[in-house]
């Protein structure tokens, strides 16, 4: 069976003062429908590069997409016209932010706001769109939906925003959804709401969900299958459960453990030394070689490639060589 | 063990600007009540979502605000009744680390200066001792001695961090308040900085008053754990009861919100208990129980009196259902 979303060897470069850097570099992803896909790492490795240019939204220059293929149904994304994009942005795959006051409009209403985006991509009159947009407030979970259309973003609390965001981003029956960090900003009892209405809203339109996330225990909860990301690149990609149980590469160990657990009383947490490397000072070596306490002499000159050496793939020569 | 902190009914109130010239003038209570206690070399997690007054009663209780009534006794002297002096001089008992550490350090001064400066306010010592103690603290957080002259925005997230806590430790506290110190960090820094923390409480016996939205990170911290919901302690516990047997109903639910790894979406799990909206606003705070609204358990009579804080085994819990 062929993915839903397949990126394929995808290299993303941006011009910088420090001359060009690469971003990502050959990451390869897949998602199928009905699946949730958790993205994983700290900041600065790569995770909302790649959601940005399956939205085709890397801005050309400085950024440029150097190499690779985005097929979303076999068409790859990274060949259509601006205009052929516009009309897959939004209706075969969304994407919800961060931060839901910067990506609502702060001038408009949230009802005209959702009912643009459905009039943009169906042909239904003003009403009708206006009638969808509350049906479609109610169903993410917002009470008295029709009072709260004619409401602006200020008005609403954080955990609501995020669910009109969530309202816009399906107001189509989108076929791959992609949820950048959707609940960093929202405290934990909303977080909780959040992820179990991406659940529900899974079941119900059979979407595949890109999940960002720096959280391994939102993994765990959301996600079927994960890619870790380090420094640009995927470093281990299985089912949620593998990674979760036995990870295998330093680096996703290490996010694993350096969590604070509800479930265990621990003396001292794992640390992983250090911070991810400045794009631009990446050397021939594994970017995790400075903060990875199994490095050889090998890790410094040979990027290790994303290979299946036994149980799942890792990029890790300490794992191909049987060291961990 | 000896009382370091004891807050009693602490009250927070700020007033609201007028509706008109001659409108009543309305008052939004932060902080309703608060009391607790804080042993020397013991840290105290002050837990709750946005707006539940978790940084006020911090704050008040350092009198970095304002409070309206109630005690603050301090190794036994009331701090809200002390001259501006001699509160000056009590402050390098109490230090600080803040949440964001870019916004908490000033990007013109050179860090070894920032570290100092405490020393420089409260006339501790020479000046060649004061920069042998910089380059001792800098040790102490793990930054190293060639980095003294660098700027902060020469420095990670995680260092600045380090920064902060070399700058508390001054002028040796005893209380170190903590407000949110690894929420602005990635994951695998908040982890060092935890560590850091627990070591530096073991070595130099400090107490903290450690405020954090993040259980997980207040259990790797803390020894007692106060929850807040609208200005109101609902649960006060030892770390072992608050997270095996949660009495309060909001307890439970932050536990079951929390993401944790032993929950798998693969092994089909649904979250067992669910709450609903957003806390109510503190402008007009109900009658009753300030959780009613969204509580699974919520009866008539929490709608209508207000639940105090009555002792459950090791936890007090202002709950009329506790358990």
């Amino acid at each position: 069976m062929s993915a839903l979303l397949q990126i394929n060897d995808l290299r993303v470069t941006f011009r910088t003062r420090y001359g060009e850097v690469t971003a990502l570099d050959s990451v390869s992803l897949h998602v199928n429908a009905g699946e949730t896909l958790g993205v994983v790492g700290e900041s600065g490795c790569g995770k909302s590069i790649t959601a940005l240019s399956v939205m085709g939204l890397i801005p050309q220059p400085p950024g440029k997409i150097a190499g690779g293929e985005i097929l979303l149904n076999g068409e790859d994304l990274t060949k259509v016209s601006e205009a052929r994009m516009r009309g897959l942005r939004g209706s075969e795959v969304a994407m919800i932010f961060q931060e839901p006051m910067t990506s609502l409009n702060p001038v408009f209403t949230v009802g005209d706001q959702i009912a643009e985006a459905i009039m943009l991509h169906q042909k239904v009159s003003a009403d009708q769109a206006m009638k969808d947009a509350i049906a479609l407030l109610d169903r993410v979970g917002i009470p008295s939906p029709d009072r709260r259309a004619r409401d602006f973003p200020h008005q609403l609390s954080g955990g609501m925003r995020q669910r009109v965001m969530i309202a816009m981003a399906v107001s189509c029956r989108p076929k791959v959804l992609i949820a950048d960090e959707p609940t960093t900003a929202l405290d934990v009892t909303v977080q909780a709401q959040i992820f179990d209405l991406l659940n529900e809203i899974q079941r119900d339109f059979g979407a595949a969900i890109v999940l960002i996330t720096h959280d391994m225990g939102a993994i765990s909860e959301m996600a079927d299958r994960v890619a870790v990301m380090y420094a640009g690149r995927v470093i281990e990609d299985a089912s949620a459960d593998d990674v979760l149980d036995m990870p295998l590469h330093p680096y996703a160990r290490g996010l694993i453990n350096c969590i604070p657990n509800l479930g265990r009383d621990d003396d001292s947490l794992a640390e992983i030394p250090g911070v991810v490397p400045p794009l631009h000072l990446l050397g021939a070596g594994c970017a995790f070689a400075d903060r990875c306490a199994h490095k050889a002499p090998r890790c410094a000159v040979e990027k290790p490639l994303l290979i299946n050496h036994g149980h799942h793939p890792a990029a890790c020569h300490a794992v191909e060589e049987g060291r961990l | 063990m000896s009382l370091l902190l004891d807050v009693q009914d602490l009250t927070v109130r700020f007033a609201l600007p007028r509706a008109g010239l001659f409108a009543p003038r309305h008052y939004l209570e932060a902080v309703r009540q608060v009391s607790f206690q804080l042993e020397a070399g013991k840290a105290l997690g002050i837990v709750g979502e946005s707006g539940s007054g978790k940084t006020t009663t911090a704050m008040a209780a350092i009198r970095l605000t304002e409070s309206s009534s109630g005690k603050v006794l301090f190794e036994g002297q009331d701090l809200l009744t002390l001259t501006d002096e001699q509160m000056r001089q009590r402050r390098r008992d109490v230090q600080l680390i803040f949440q964001d550490p870019y916004s908490s350090l000033n990007p013109r001064a050179r860090v070894a200066d920032i570290v100092r400066e405490p020393m420089d306010l409260m006339d501790i010592g020479t000046m060649a001792e004061r920069q042998a103690r910089v380059v001792e603290l800098f040790k102490l957080v793990g930054l190293r001695p060639d980095q003294l002259n660098l700027f902060p925005h020469q420095f990670s997230g995680g260092q600045r961090q380090r920064i902060s806590i070399a700058r508390a430790l001054t002028t040796n506290p005893r209380l170190l308040v903590c407000d949110e110190p690894v929420s602005a960090l990635d994951v695998a820094i908040q982890a060092q900085i935890l560590n850091l923390l627990a070591r530096l409480k073991s070595e130099l016996g400090l107490s903290y008053l450690f405020i954090s939205h993040d259980l997980g990170v207040v259990r790797h911290v803390c020894d007692d754990v106060a929850v807040m919901y609208l200005g109101k302690i609902v649960e006060k516990a030892p770390k072992k009861a608050l997270f095996d047997a949660p009495q309060h109903p909001y307890t439970q639910a932050l536990l079951s919100a929390a993401p944790s790894l032993a929950r798998r979406k693969s092994r089909g799990y649904v979250r067992p208990l669910k709450i609903s909206g957003d806390p109510p606003s503190p402008i007009n705070p109900p009658k009753g129980c300030a959780f009613a609204d969204r509580c699974p358990k919520a009866q008539e009579v929490c709608r209508l009196t207000q639940p105090a804080l009555q002792a459950v085994g090791d936890t007090d819990v202002a709950c009329h259902f506790p358990g």
